[in-house]
């Protein structure tokens, strides 16, 4: 009894802030709505709107780039820095704090750094490239380097990441370890044979939560480094999109159509992601 | 592997190699932070330099009272901690309680609760700003900072709510047992037993959902309207809109927003890297 009242204000407050704003997010969909007028049904307009929208297109195009560049640089990252920072001294301890330190540093602090970083003649990113006699690209005025330029930007957020890796790194069974020391393998067997079977489940997880975290988190930088998801496009990703269409134009019915691809686009990737790391996971059982 | 290999000749190079990576990398991820504060400190105003300065030439401290005058960065600092002095004991309170819950049920009913959380983790929050913001519309608290402050209701995030679960169930059973039997009801046992037993992962959920809401961005940007309602991470997006090509000035914001999360994540570090023994979250 008292157990269940100590348990209520979450069970509440998920069912009112998560559950039910998910559903109804779809509900949304079947409607005109300006936050203005009470919404109008609109059956299914919003999405056929939706298939011929070519700024979809785009923003689709744009975000599948950003998922395939920006969550394998970010699951490496964090599992190289991981393996790096395995064995803790003094001097590893100040490291990982290091690492995890521009996780926490405030989205839209973050996007002004880098703002800076990124101007093309005065700030230190090209100029540091100028020292070795590399002519820095345009950043944010091109649509190539300003993709890549988010990119860049977001993989210096692993701490997550990091700190996912080291636990599961660090629950390897080390009689397996001490095992395939005796039997003299290389480096690289032991690895393959013990260490990546025994992490494979977290760094799966992992990689499910990155990609759902990578299609919206690139929100901020979109808004501000990209100036509202420029130049030209390039950085108009489907978040930003639905910001720009529900509280730039009010149309907030269209919007959460707009949400609703993108659940359905993320489900996809995560659906193919899950088919080729079974695969991949099958083809490992079988070669032991 | 060994722990520790003699320092002499050959044997000992694998290991400078790896101070050295190790140095590297943590360079690597400062930098940014680093040239944000050198940019902090040069004159506004004068021409930014051609070629790079690895040390700032100037120390203009002058900007961070510049700064505070541009915009009213007091007041959207009390706002932020307005919001932080509220939403963070909640949260542990509220998170602490349901962890508590889940560590105590039969497997069975444990089982469906975390499920229940992970999946609830796992919906984009892209999802949620519309049918929140209208949610929110309707309850009359737009733009009120007191808005910012809901999401602890919930306990901020499912994770906490894992985190605490974690924590209570490695207490053995007959902890909880022993005050039971002394006649503590759950209420009790929870907050004489299992609480201070789990110190490590409360200074930790209090830092997590402290930086959680100091960094907040959306929420506000969508929720709140007028400057004296303004968070700390809001207001750094009005400084940005006065004038957008002031580096010196606009570092400056940058770093007077994101100073109090670094210094704070920086003094709680204990509670995220154990000590030898093996308390801590992050792992040893």
């Amino acid at each position: 009894m008292q157990l269940g009242l100590m348990l209520a204000p979450y069970l509440a407050g998920l069912a009112l802030l998560v559950i039910l704003p998910a559903i109804a997010g779809f509900g949304l969909a079947f409607t005109e709505y300006n936050a203005l007028q009470p919404p109008r049904f609109a059956g299914l307009a919003n999405f056929q709107e939706v298939l011929r929208d070519d700024v979809f297109r785009i923003a689709t195009a744009n975000s599948l780039i950003y998922i395939v560049l920006a969550v394998p640089l970010r699951l490496a990252g964090a599992f190289l820095t991981a393996r790096l920072l395995l064995r803790p001294t003094r001097g590893v301890r100040i490291v990982r704090a290091a690492v995890y330190l521009p996780t926490i540093v405030p989205d839209m602090a973050w996007a002004l750094v880098w703002l800076w970083i990124l101007n093309p003649i005065y700030g230190p990113l090209n100029q540091t490239l100028a020292l070795f006699g590399i002519a820095g690209p345009a950043w944010m005025t091109d649509q190539v380097s300003a993709r890549l330029a988010i990119v860049l930007m977001m993989s210096w957020q692993i701490g997550e990441g990091l700190v996912v890796c080291l636990a599961s790194l660090q629950n390897v069974p080390r009689d397996l370890l001490d095992q395939a020391a005796i039997d003299g393998g290389s480096a690289w067997d032991t690895f393959r044979t013990v260490t990546l079977p025994a992490i494979a489940p977290a760094l799966l997880l992992l990689l499910f939560r990155d990609t759902i975290f990578s299609f919206q988190a690139n929100f901020v930088p979109a808004l501000i480094v990209g100036r509202g998801g420029g130049p030209d496009f390039a950085t108009m990703f489907l978040p930003m999109y639905v910001y720009t269409t529900a509280f730039g134009y009010l149309r907030f019915g269209y919007a959460a159509a707009i949400t609703c691809a993108m659940y359905l686009i993320t489900g996809l990737v995560l659906w193919l992601q899950f088919r080729a790391a079974r695969r991949w996971g099958f083809g490992f059982g079988h070669a032991d | 592997m060994p722990t520790r290999r003699p320092c002499r000749g050959w044997r000992s190079a694998p290991i400078v190699l790896h101070r050295l990576a190790v140095a590297v990398v943590g360079a690597a991820f400062l930098i940014p932070i680093y040239w944000a504060i050198a940019a902090s400190l040069r004159e506004p105003g004068v021409q930014s330099p051609r070629t790079m300065e690895w040390v700032p030439i100037s120390l203009a401290w002058d900007n961070y009272r510049q700064v505070f005058a541009m915009v009213d960065f007091r007041l959207f600092i009390i706002n932020s901690l307005f919001v932080a002095a509220l939403a963070v004991p909640l949260t542990i309170v509220v998170a602490s309680m349901a962890g508590f819950v889940v560590s105590q049920i039969p497997a069975r009913w444990r089982r469906g609760l975390i499920a229940l959380s992970i999946l609830c983790l796992m919906v984009p929050l892209t999802a949620i700003w519309l049918p929140r913001f209208i949610l929110f519309k309707e309850a009359g608290l737009i733009n009120t900072r007191l808005a910012l402050v809901i999401p602890a209701l919930m306990g901020t995030s499912p994770l906490y709510v894992l985190l605490f679960a974690w924590a209570f169930s490695r207490v053995p059973r007959d902890v909880y047992d022993a005050a039971r039997l002394d006649g503590a009801g759950p209420c009790r046992v929870w907050a004489e037993v299992a609480l201070p037993l789990a110190r490590p992962v409360v200074v930790a959920v209090a830092v997590l959902s402290f930086v959680h809401y100091w960094n907040s961005f959306v929420e506000p940007l969508l929720l709140i309207r007028t400057t004296d309602q303004m968070t700390a991470s809001l207001g750094l997006r009005v400084l940005y809109s006065l004038d957008r090509t002031n580096w010196p000035l606009l570092m400056t914001g940058a770093v007077v927003v994101m100073t109090p999360v670094v210094v704070l994540f920086v003094v709680a570090q204990h509670a995220f890297q154990q000590d030898a023994r093996g308390r801590g979250i992050i792992g040893q």
